[in-house]
């Protein structure tokens, strides 16, 4: 069972039925007790860090979070979702994150020109093969809304970049966990075709 | 005058064509990076794999549509005396079966010991729809197209059969998918929708149909692509044994004449000598082919021609010379068409007129072909039935 934890934060259902449309079942978890059942956990997110950071942390599930990775098992953080999953972000003040990641969420300096937040189809620029691109074409595009980005410790954890007026963290990844700063729900074929090798995926490099 | 390839003469009003500085089609240049960079014996270790990943998992290691023409027949052929596995065979039955080609089926299954369905849809639906696509596209084999593609994922669906072998790749023929990509066909619904079902689902037709035509909606569902969460749930592969090893027609086909006693068959509008092998399985061809003649201003004698051309099989003046002689005559199976659909020639020329590639302008007097030897065989419609059974319209 593939889990689409709930932190009151949004897009639930899309993340669910592109779950459905790659023949795999997904629950919607609120809580920690029903980690032990689940295959995968997937945490979305639309809105502001400190407010979702606060439900991590009202709801206990920090954790949880922590021992579920520990067991091996995958975990992707989604827009939002994988901003938390850094050790601290800035949104708002700086606020520690669930800290799976070394690194710091910041906002987007793109420069003149560039409008925050960055909205649309941008090309995803892979860093290293990891088993979520399989079968992935390099350099295709995928949708992105967010005004802040993760800036990596270390440079190994970045497993793709997009460009947005300089190279902006697109996917992350350290072991059993990845990250995708996009939304793959909404990226058509190709981000359909990364959740499938998430769902496929033993959490193994 | 269309404008043709220099190096296999098809000519522009060919589907996804394209010209390069040097005049020659892009049909050509896949074809000659198919032979000369694509790893064929790393892809081959890919179907090793592929196979030996589904076989002995389920209650068949794999589905093989199959129609009984070249193609089919050494796919099955292949993967049964090479690999040994065990299929189920799916045949779609598009309602013009020949005799020659059924009993090629029959000496086919029971050489290689294999297990087969066969089903055929609805004819009362079958000729609405081939009457409605008639009218939209000038193809009248809607039905076909779909069903073929369709219905043995459904099976797939039903029996729990992930892997789906089909034949020939389309990137032989055409550029809807390009050999110099260097990836793997997959026949799915994306593929289904760029180019099978000329861009009317089942789900159009139904509507297309529905205020003059009486049926179930579920005799639509043999020509409509099963639900992607179904196929992806059973983690199925759909893909074109062609993909994996290089195509050959006329190699292939030598192979099941020899092991197979497979044999050909005249089909109308074609040199009878030298194409005996392609598209004997329906007795509707010639009519298909005779429609695209007058829609586009080439037929199968140039497809094929371009074939033997790309592999040096023939000469540019050779395939002109059997072009000139052969192409664009009317079929007499059209009158037994005719009689199914209830129109007459004036209307059925009228229908085509409409859907004419430019630049090309078709004749509509062309001389008759001969007929075939098993004319005399194929279904006629009993008078009483041609045409296709309105629904009454309500307040009339």
């Amino acid at each position: 069972m593939i889990g689409i934890l709930d932190l009151g934060i949004g897009n639930l259902r899309s993340l669910s039925n592109a779950i459905h449309q790659n023949g795999f079942d997904s629950q919607v978890i609120k809580d920690e007790t029903s980690f032990a059942d689940l295959s995968h956990l997937i945490i979305p997110g639309v809105g502001h860090f400190q407010p979702a950071m606060a439900a991590v942390v009202d709801r206990k599930l920090r954790a949880p979070i922590h021992a579920y990775v520990a067991t091996g098992r995958p975990l992707l953080g989604v827009c939002l979702g994988m901003q938390l999953l850094a050790a601290r972000g800035t949104e708002g003040g700086e606020v520690d994150g669930i800290g799976l990641i070394p690194g710091t969420i910041k906002r987007l300096t793109p420069g003149a020109g560039y409008r925050i937040p960055h909205v649309g189809w941008n090309v995803l620029m892979t860093k290293r093969a990891h088993p979520v691109y399989e079968g992935l074409k390099n350099e295709r595009d995928f949708y992105f809304v967010h005004s802040f980005a993760m800036v990596c410790d270390a440079a190994d954890d970045v497993l793709g970049e997009t460009d947005y007026g300089g190279p902006v963290t697109a996917v992350i990844g350290r072991n059993n966990v990845v990250g995708f700063q996009f939304h793959p729900e909404k990226s058509e074929v190709n981000g359909l075709k990364l959740l499938e090798n998430f769902c496929l995926w033993d959490g193994k490099c | 005058m269309l404008k043709r390839c220099t190096s296999c003469n098809l000519p522009e009003t060919y589907e996804t064509i394209e010209f390069d500085d040097a005049g020659v089609c892009n049909v050509c240049r896949q074809k000659e990076f198919k032979d000369k960079a694509i790893d064929w014996s790393g892809r081959k270790a890919t179907l090793d794999q592929l196979i030996e990943q589904y076989r002995g998992k389920h209650e068949y290691d794999c589905i093989v549509p199959f129609s009984g023409g070249k193609d089919s027949t050494f796919t099955l052929y292949h993967l049964v005396k090479e690999y040994k596995i065990k299929p189920l065979v799916v045949q779609f039955n598009h309602g013009f079966m020949r005799e020659t080609l059924l009993k090629n089926n029959e000496r086919t299954f029971k050489n290689l010991g294999v297990d087969v369905l066969s089903f055929t849809p609805n004819w009362k639906l079958v000729k609405r729809v081939m009457l409605e696509a008639l009218i939209r596209k000038g193809d009248f084999c809607w039905h076909c197209h779909t069903g073929i593609f369709a219905y043995p994922m459904h099976v797939a669906l039903k029996y729990s059969v992930p892997l789906v072998f089909w034949g020939e790749p389309s990137s032989e023929y055409t550029a809807y998918y390009d050999y110099k990509d260097n990836e793997i066909e997959e026949v799915d619904e994306t593929r289904f929708n760029r180019f099978v079902n000329l861009g009317i689902t089942a789900e159009d037709m139904a509507g297309m149909i529905k205020d003059d035509f009486e049926f179930d909606p579920r005799d639509l569902t043999p020509f409509t692509y099963p639900a992607m969460a179904a196929l992806k749930r059973l983690r199925y592969r759909s893909v074109c044994l062609g993909s994996y090893i290089p195509w050959d027609v006329k190699k292939q086909v030598a192979l099941i004449e020899k092991d197979l006693g497979w044999q050909g068959e005249q089909v109308e509008g074609m040199p009878w000598d030298e194409y005996s092998y392609e598209k004997i399985e329906c007795h509707m061809q010639g009519v298909r082919d005779y429609i695209k003649f007058l829609k586009r201003g080439y037929s199968r004698v140039t497809q094929m021609t371009a074939l033997d051309l790309r592999n040096g099989r023939i000469t540019m003046e050779r395939a002109k010379e059997l072009i000139g002689t052969y192409e664009g005559r009317k079929p007499p199976s059209l009158l037994i068409f005719l009689e199914y659909l209830g129109i007459s020639e004036e209307e059925f020329n009228a229908i085509v007129a409409k859907t004419v590639v430019p630049p090309f302008k078709p004749d509509f007097n062309a001389a008759t072909a001969p007929k075939t030897h098993d004319f005399d065989k194929w279904y006629r419609e009993p008078a009483h039935q041609q045409g296709i059974a309105r629904k009454q319209m309500a307040g009339r």
